[in-house]
């Protein structure tokens, strides 16, 4: 027998665990700041939402179109968007993406009637979820002004700077905004023989100016999100490189955003027509949150949360929900 | 004779203790609870010294530590880490907020009967106020799940140790039969037999108290106590 003097433990455990997911899990931090490696991880505010460390988002697309590509419409009522914001909150979904015009081309939508289609339900969505943060998929500033007054925390400024001004009324009503790389297209262009130098670094430095830009204008540094914009100006060649090469843009420090759901680079990568292309999603979704992505606007909620939440157990920054197995 | 002071606490040992391990919910969280309250509880009697015995495979580090990450979790390991046993019982002490001596015994799983009874007469002649805490527990046969086949006298063996530790029985912990208790995966059970040998020192039966008595995942967990 020997005496042995208690002292602190220090156990090696997790050093990335969101705060709030699980109180009382002892905090054994074996090396604080300790990352898995293609980690880029920093407080992000969106609002009225602050999200920690290595918290992985969804975004769940709510649209208040007739002719969007993967829904046709489905949400077009304002009863049925209402419906769908209440499922996607109640399958986890993070934040809302709200948006009034179809990113390709159609229907044409004026600044009136898309402020039309998303003010008032900003307004009807933030008096239901007082907490839900709430964005806008817009590239009109008097838009941006419109929602932002109705209760809106993120500008998703899809169409990456288009209207100069979109930045500043992110700034102006202390909302967060998502800077996007699409290589000065015009707002609704598909893509016609896009080329690179190189895409990677094409997307990482028009995304870093504009967020960079945000934040000269007053956007809080921890508000700024930027989006390689998979498929905008881009063939499927430049999207894959774009997923293939994410933790390029994550070791920017700025968190990114991906919007990868259904999108035609799965498409055609699988050969699957809109409606089969959830498999793809979710490859190219685990792929990007292995490379550190922050955000995933997605179509499917409860679907890529698993995988968001897969990919965080297995880099390390999430303990499995329940683990018996062996331990007993 | 024993020191009038002594508490004995018997805690399972399973890897789940070390709470980390489970991940976000608590798989054991109800015998996390036990133990615990039961050491906390006595804990609060002021003993001088804490004695924490279990099974070990060779020498034991006394100002050892454990090293979860042997089982689990992530990061870098922090070291070669206590045994098992002594590790779980390190850690639910800590976990209870005893900051005082404390003194680790490795027990060889197989221990004869003499190694046990000298360890024991050791034990109670210590001044002061001792608590022993003895990691152990039943069988690990009790589920055909596992974690070992199921073996039906594993539920008679069980029985007769949850009995003799409500009853404060000495004379039936120190003569429960080492070779079945091998067949049954009981791993704790040099742990149980030194609980024994420390009774039939004392002067009379103790107080016998137990907390918690289950086995949620195939292997019998008790929290007992007991006080001379």
């Amino acid at each position: 027998m020997a005496a042995a003097g208690a002292v602190v433990l220090a156990i090696s455990g997790y050093s990335g665990v969101p705060r709030g997911v699980c109180p009382d899990l002892p905090d054994r931090s074996h090396r604080p700041g300790e990352r898995p490696a293609g980690t880029v991880a920093s407080v992000l505010k969106l609002g009225r939402g602050e999200f920690e460390d290595a918290a992985l988002l969804v975004m769940a697309i709510v649209n208040r179109t007739r002719d969007s590509f993967y829904d046709h419409g489905a949400t077009w009522e304002e009863e049925r968007a209402l419906d769908r914001v209440r499922q996607v909150v109640a399958e986890g979904a993070d934040l809302v993406d709200i948006g009034g015009v179809k990113a390709g081309p159609g229907e044409v939508v004026d600044a009136t009637e898309e402020i039309r289609r998303t003010a008032p339900f900003v307004a009807r969505v933030r008096a239901e979820f007082p907490d839900l943060v709430v964005s806008v998929d817009t590239w009109r500033a008097e838009v941006a002004r419109e929602v932002c007054a109705a209760g809106a925390d993120l500008l998703n400024d899809a169409w990456g700077g288009h209207d100069a001004h979109l930045a500043e009324v992110a700034a102006a009503t202390g909302s967060a905004i998502v800077c996007t790389h699409t290589n000065g297209a015009t707002p609704r262009t598909p893509p016609h023989r896009p080329s690179y130098d190189d895409v990677v670094a094409a997307a990482i430095h028009d995304t870093v100016a504009l967020a960079e830009r945000a934040v000269s204008l007053g956007v809080a540094r921890e508000s700024v999100l930027i989006d390689p914009a998979h498929d905008f100006d881009k063939n499927t060649w430049h999207s894959l490189e774009l997923t293939r090469r994410l933790d390029e843009m994550t070791a920017t420090g700025w968190p990114v955003l991906v919007s990868l759901s259904n999108k035609d680079f799965v498409g055609e990568t699988l050969d699957r027509p809109v409606g089969e292309r959830l498999v793809g999603t979710l490859a190219a979704t685990a792929v990007s949150a292995w490379h550190g992505a922050r955000v995933y606007r997605v179509h499917e909620v409860a679907e890529t949360r698993q995988v968001l939440d897969m990919v965080a157990s297995i880099r390390g920054t999430r303990p499995p929900a329940r683990v018996v197995r062996g331990l007993a | 004779m024993t020191t009038p002071g002594l508490t004995a606490v018997l805690c399972p040992q399973p890897p789940l203790l070390f709470r980390e391990l489970g991940g976000l919910a608590d798989p054991v969280a109800a015998l996390r609870a036990a133990c615990l309250a039961t050491l906390r509880d006595t804990l609060a009697a002021g003993p001088d010294v804490v004695v924490v015995a279990g099974a070990a495979d060779g020498p034991v580090d006394p100002g050892g530590r454990p090293d979860v990450r042997r089982w689990g979790t992530t990061g870098e390991r922090t070291g070669p880490g206590l045994p098992l046993a002594l590790g779980v019982g390190r850690r639910l002490l800590d976990d209870a907020g005893w900051t005082g001596p404390t003194e680790l015994v490795g027990l060889d799983v197989d221990a004869d009967g003499a190694d046990l009874r000298e360890l024991a007469a050791a034990l109670a002649a210590r001044p002061g106020r001792v608590l022993l805490l003895l990691l152990g527990e039943g069988s690990a046969r009790r589920d055909p799940k596992g974690p070992g086949t199921l073996d039906e006298r594993a539920f008679p063996y069980d029985g007769r140790l949850l009995t003799a530790l409500r009853d404060g029985d000495a004379h039936a912990l120190a003569t429960l039969d080492p070779t079945l208790a091998r067949d049954l995966m009981v791993l704790g059970r040099a742990s149980l037999r030194l609980l024994g040998e420390v009774g039939l020192r004392a002067d009379g039966p103790p107080a016998a108290d137990v907390a918690y008595a289950d086995d949620p995942f195939g292997v019998m967990y008790v929290v007992a106590t007991w006080r001379w």
